[in-house]
């Protein structure tokens, strides 16, 4: 902007002094992969000393970028420039021994191993003889400059998840790392060891290392970016510098502005409550709160629409809904009858159906055909069975007029599924669960990585069944597909429903604002 | 610069020629290896592969001995792939063998003059329910506690073997066997009836029918349809709403049951009492089968035939001068490569060329 | 995808010229063999059964030499064998039948678990001559032969009573079955013939061979207190363990005395070969007879036939002892004496012989108790 203004030779010595003091630049990098453009040209580059702020959604493409970056992926067009040369990298490896150390979100330790091994593991610079006296010396006068606290000598299983993550930093550190990239890095840890972490990664920063925080939280960017770059839909939309950034802006960024137009509605939800939460509470994963005081109802023939950031507690809602999360507190009612601690079986029985997140991973059994995968839910039946047996004439009977009438394109039906496409996939996994006539459908990331025309025939079967008057509860990321579909929206951040709008209302500005965890009250 | 590397993809379905060319192919690779090394050590190949093959399957003899060879084969290789198919990894089958084994003999030896008609099917019933019970005892800290199977019933084996070795070494023995660790000689009642004058028994009727049922329970019933989602996505199990862990419990407990009667049919049907060393290794064999079977059961009576012929074949060859360290090598290395072989049903090489410009500055 | 197979069948064929280059060598060793055979009167086929690998320098290899020994000694025999043959009833009896079928007229069955095997065999080849090493059954055409290990073992007793310290004998043994009971019970009354107060060890392995859990028993042996080793076991491990502390030890099956030369008294030793050209000779000669003899026992050599011994001494054996030893030798040679002849007390001092009398073949076989001074179960 600035060398624009200026006579074009001083403007280009300016351009080149300045790109000299890039560590990093990405440019014009794009990735494919099959049915989804993960990077679309984006541009990216790292000062020395600086924190730079990877902003986006999930799914924005932060993660590919990175991982082009540490060498895990080779991008399909652009190029990486390191201190000034054009680099390709064939592997991590590469990656590192050209000063690029990525931390991972999942950490990449051997438990039974100590620090000081966990560190030179996989370091070929390391002799073959080994002095581990001299190489954890070397490790705790490199931890202490940076004030990261670890024995080198201690064993990986002795330690907390922070100590692991700075394990992990040291482990960069120690192969040279000019750039740093983190991957969430708070994502797993406790307040006061994001304040502890975030002090170390501004001491590294100060001794001219580049650092890159990959995030999501607002909050954090304002905490210690300089700048912070924002990718949505796998563009980098905007850099910001230390300066411009305020919350609004980038919520905005995030989220982007364009709704688009409703779909046509004939009908108007009813009155009945179908589903209804009451103050429901459980834990995650690794045994924190994942869902706090929980409370909203979806009706028949209504969309109810969860928007939020992956990871701020979907998935335990879907679970939690569908019986196979325990709740701590809090009751879950499916027409007026308390389910709370049903079996998913249960469940089934009572008329809830899941369309889940991981479509091979849980919805569809990848190996077995079409037909095996079409009966999971109705195996059981009287009408499927024979004694013990299953009777496969009447199930083959149920399944070709399945895949007929949801115009899934199948080889045979004995194939594989994992053969089929993303779109076809996402069409058997709802033909099953609608043709179980549910009461409740719940869609989790329903159109995660489909095209566009798949995306529409979802959109149109969730519609169809809207009119049918099932209660439809659509957990989404994707902003657009939240305020297109649902009747209204929830907000859920951070484990806690921060707002519930009718979507006619719906302002993006607002659900931006809810998403990164202002509460409903202020931004009603 | 240009260069170019080998990577390893799992292939999306392996083409139905692979299926049938790549293990032939490295059934042929293996022989031409083992040709190699007989002739290095001065074996005339020709000889030794023909007298092998026809030791095994070339006279009514040997192929009388290869088929009671895949008996238990077959059994305990049916008996393991129903818990494989549930990714469950009963690598305890020849310890349920023993305790199936043990049950039969106890039968045996408590009714000596028993009649057939009521003493066979009993011991049929105890030896199962005995093998049973001993795969219950890792299948309940498994289905409760998530233990690794895969320990305990490797553990339990050498317990089940070593309690066969207390009772004929002790308790058991033949009051008239000069204290050599043998139990009596069972009745007329509890023996198999063998087919013709060969060793070929009953227990030859049991592979079959229940490679049978294996097929009608696998791909016929609710509860063979659970085995297959729970095995091949147990997320998918789950979400269904299937009862996991009820079987696992029951899917260990028939595994182990059928082992079982595997050690039943070779006390009544070949030895006729129970001893030290009764099996030698046919529940670890069985795993190897029922790998190659890709758990198909009637895959699984073709490979305990194969596998049972290069095993009589194996010591056919002996007399001709080759060492049995000689006959191991040769089938190992059959084994080897058709393990080998395996992989590239399932993955394939392929060559990625790489661009590589700048330099690595470091 | 095409390259790649291409290559495949590149290096199939070079596998395949490796292998018709180098059938050269192998096919004239073979045809030598059978010029041999047609060139002579017909040959009398023998062929010998092995429970473990005939390199084991134990048991198998014992019987082996043996083998050779017979095919050396006398010219018209053949012998062929096979080894490493498990006892499960499902292979030995294969096995035993195959022998049969391939025209042996003879067949040594050398492991106790070959003996239903070998009786079953036997009832469809009535031609054929059955041996079977160590069991108890016999048949028209099946005889039981064993050696009188027992004698052996009661010299070298002598030698590591006179060796232990401690008064502790640690002993090694495989299965509590009689031939291994009477090899201790031998063995520790020729202990307590030099050293009344010394006393005998034993612990089971549960396996004839597995050098690791042998070399276990012995250490634990040592370290109670042991200070001679002696074993029923194929694997000089225990001896070896003993030499690693500076202890003593007594060997069996062959000289142990060359894999642990410093520990090693003596071994008791098996030297089959005579035995089995003079029963190889009977039968030529029309004169094989299977009744019963010795107990349960067609066949049941001894010293006096040169079928057992002692191998050399260790340089550590006196001069004494070695006479002592060579003394009581020739008093069972001469059949004036024999190991369990009275007094013998079991371990509650019971007398199980009588002052005088000499223990019968058949209550030898049947051993199942141990003589006073043995500590360790017969289960």
């Amino acid at each position: 902007m600035l060398a624009d203004a200026l006579p074009a030779t001083i403007a280009k010595g300016l351009k080149e002094s300045m790109s000299n003091s890039y560590l990093v630049e990405l440019k014009n990098i794009t990735k494919k992969f099959p049915g989804v453009i993960a990077n679309d040209k984006v541009n990216f580059n790292v000062k020395k000393g600086e924190i730079h702020a990877l902003l986006g959604e999930n799914g924005s493409g932060k993660s590919t970028l990175m991982s082009i970056l540490s060498g895990l992926y080779r991008p399909d067009e652009g190029e990486i420039i390191i201190n000034g040369t054009r680099m390709v990298f064939k592997s991590p490896r590469h990656a590192i021994s050209a000063g690029i150390g990525m931390v991972h979100q999942h950490f990449k330790l051997i438990d039974s191993f100590s620090v000081a091994e966990n560190v030179i593991l996989g370091d070929d610079r390391i002799p073959r003889v080994l002095n581990m006296k001299e190489i954890e010396k070397n490790l705790a006068q490199l931890s202490l400059r940076y004030g990261l606290h670890i024995n080198p000598a201690s064993m990986v299983w002795q330690l907390s998840v922070g100590e692991k993550q700075r394990v992990e930093i040291v482990k960069m550190l120690y192969r040279g790392s000019q750039v740093l990239i983190l991957d969430e890095p708070t994502a797993v840890l406790t307040p006061q060891e994001t304040d502890e972490l975030f002090r170390n990664i501004k001491e590294m920063a100060k001794s001219g290392r580049g650092i890159v925080v990959i995030t999501h939280k607002l909050h954090e960017v304002e905490q210690i970016a300089d700048r912070v770059t924002v990718l949505r839909k796998g563009n980098s939309v905007a850099t910001l510098e230390r300066d411009q950034i305020n919350r609004q802006e980038l919520a905005r960024l995030m989220v982007g502005q364009e709704i688009t137009t409703q779909c046509k509605r004939n009908t108007r939800p009813g009155t009945q409550k179908v589903l209804e939460l009451q103050n429901v509470s459980c834990l995650n994963d690794l045994g924190l709160s994942g869902l706090k005081n929980i409370t909203f109802e979806v009706h028949s023939g209504e969309i109810f629409g969860i928007a939020g950031v992956a990871g701020n507690g979907q998935r335990e809602l879907a679970e939690v809904i569908y019986g196979l999360r325990k709740i701590n507190s809090g009751s879950i009612l499916v027409n007026g009858t308390n389910i709370t601690g049903y079996s998913p079986r249960q469940m089934i029985d009572c008329g809830v159906a899941l369309v889940p997140e991981d479509r091979l991973g849980t919805g569809l059994i990848p190996n077995l055909g079409t037909i095996d995968n079409l009966i999971l839910k109705d195996y059981r039946k009287e009408k499927m069975n024979r004694g013990p047996f299953i009777n496969w004439q009447k199930a083959k009977q149920k399944v070709s007029r399945l895949v007929d009438s949801f115009e899934v394109k199948v080889s045979s039906l004995e194939a594989p599924v994992k053969l089929l496409s993303g779109g076809n996939l996402q069409r058997l996994l709802l033909a099953r669960e609608i043709s179980s006539k549910p009461q409740l459908l719940i869609a989790v990331y329903p159109v995660r990585g489909l095209d566009i025309k798949a995306t529409e025939a979802i959109h149109e079967l969730l519609m169809g069944q809207r009119e049918k008057g099932t209660a439809i509860l659509l957990i989404s990321e994707d902003l657009d597909e939240i305020c297109k579909l649902s009747d209204r929206i929830g907000v859920l951040s951070n484990g806690s429903i921060t707002g519930i709008i009718s979507s006619d209302q719906a302002d993006i500005n607002e659900i931006g604002l809810l998403m990164m965890g202002e509460t409903g009250a202020e931004a009603i | 610069m240009i260069l170019s590397s080998y990577t390893i993809e799992k292939r999306l379905a392996p083409s139905s020629t692979a299926f049938i060319f790549i293990p032939v192919l490295s059934i042929v690779l293996a022989l031409i290896f083992g040709a190699v090394f007989l002739n290095l050590s001065g074996f005339n190949f020709i000889e030794i592969y023909t007298k092998m093959f026809t030791g095994a399957f070339g006279s009514y003899y040997g192929l009388t001995e290869t088929i009671v060879r895949s008996i238990p084969l077959t059994i305990t290789g049916l008996g393991v792939a129903l818990a494989f198919r549930m990714q469950l990894w009963n690598i305890g089958g020849e310890g349920q063998l023993y305790m199936g084994a043990f049950a039969a003999t106890w039968v045996a030896l408590s009714f000596p003059s028993g009649s057939a008609w009521w003493l066979l099917p009993a011991m049929v019933l105890l030896s199962m329910l005995a093998g049973g019970l001993w795969a219950l005892l890792p299948a309940i800290p498994k289905a409760l506690w998530g233990v690794n199977e895969i320990i305990t019933t490797l553990m339990l084996n050498y317990v089940a073997i070593f309690w066969v070795d207390y009772l004929v070494y002790g308790p058991w023995k033949d009051p008239n066997g000069f204290n050599f660790p043998l139990t009596a000689q069972f009745g007329p009642g509890a023996i198999l009836p063998a087919l013709g004058n060969s060793r070929i028994h009953a227990g030859l009727f049991f592979g079959i029918i229940l490679a049978v049922l294996f097929y009608i329970v696998i791909y016929h019933t609710r509860w063979g349809y659970e085995i297959r989602v729970t095995g091949e996505n147990p997320n998918s199990a789950k979400y269904a709403g299937m009862n996991t862990l009820k079987n696992i419990i029951l899917v260990m407990v028939v595994s182990g049951a059928v082992c079982g009667l595997a050690g039943m049919s070779e006390v009544s049907g070949i030895g006729g009492r129970l001893q030290h060393g009764l099996s030698p290794g046919y529940g670890f064999t069985a795993i190897i089968v029922a790998w190659l079977s890709r758990l198909n059961p009637f895959a699984i009576i073709i490979v305990s035939f194969l596998l049972g012929g290069l095993q009589v074949g194996g010591y056919i060859v002996q007399t001709s001068g080759i060492p049995s360290s000689m006959v191991s090598m040769l089938q190992g290395m059959l084994l080897f490569f058709v393990l080998g072989g395996e992989l590239l049903t399932n993955y394939r090489i392929s060559k990625t060329p790489v661009t590589m410009s700048g330099v690595d500055n470091r | 995808m095409k390259k790649f197979s291409s290559k495949i069948i590149l290096a199939f064929a070079a596998l395949l010229m490796v292998a018709l280059l180098t059938a050269g060598c192998g096919g004239s060793k073979t045809e030598n063999k059978t010029a041999g055979q047609s060139g002579e009167p017909e040959k009398l086929k023998v062929g010998f059964v092995y429970i473990g690998p005939v390199d084991d320098n134990g048991w198998t290899t014992a019987h082996d030499q043996g083998r050779k020994y017979l095919e050396e000694k006398l010219p018209y025999v053949e012998t062929s064998y096979v080894e490493n043959v498990p006892e499960n009833p499902a292979d030995a009896e294969r096995v035993i039948t195959q022998l049969a079928e391939e025209g042996n007229k003879v067949i040594f069955t050398t492991s106790f678990g070959y003996m239903d095997p070998t009786i079953n065999v036997a009832k469809k080849y009535p031609d054929v001559i059955f041996l079977h090493c160590s069991g108890y059954k016999n048949d028209k055409n099946v005889a039981a032969y064993f050696g009188r290990m027992y004698q052996a073992r009661y010299l070298s007793g002598i030698a590591a009573g006179k060796a232990t310290k401690s008064n502790l004998i640690g002993y090694v043994a495989a299965f509590p079955i009689p031939e291994v009971i009477r090899g201790i019970n031998a063995f520790t009354l020729g202990v307590q013939k030099v050293n009344p107060d010394a006393k005998v060890k034993v612990v089971w392995t549960h396996t004839w061979i597995d050098a690791a859990a042998e070399k276990d028993a012995a250490v634990a042996l040592l370290d109670s207190g042991a200070d001679v080793i002696a074993q029923h076991q194929d694997s000089p491990g225990p001896q070896q363990a003993a030499e690693a502390v500076g202890k003593f030890g007594v060997g069996y099956n062959s000289d142990m005395g060359k894999m642990a030369p410093k520990a090693v008294l003596t071994s008791p030793v098996w030297n089959w070969g005579p035995f089995y050209v003079q029963i190889v000779q009977a039968i030529k000669e029309g004169k094989f007879d299977s009744t019963p003899k010795c107990g349960s026992l067609t066949y049941w050599p001894g010293l006096k036939d040169g079928i057992i011994g002692l191998a050399p001494y260790g340089p550590m054996v006196s001069e004494e002892t070695k006479q002592l030893i060579e003394q009581e030798k020739q008093r069972i040679i001469s059949g004036e004496w024999d190991v369990f002849t009275g007094p013998i007390k079991d371990q509650q001092g019971q007398v199980k012989v009588p002052d005088g009398q000499k223990l019968s073949d058949n209550d030898m076989l049947n051993m199942d108790w141990f003589v006073q001074g043995v500590e360790g179960s017969t289960k």
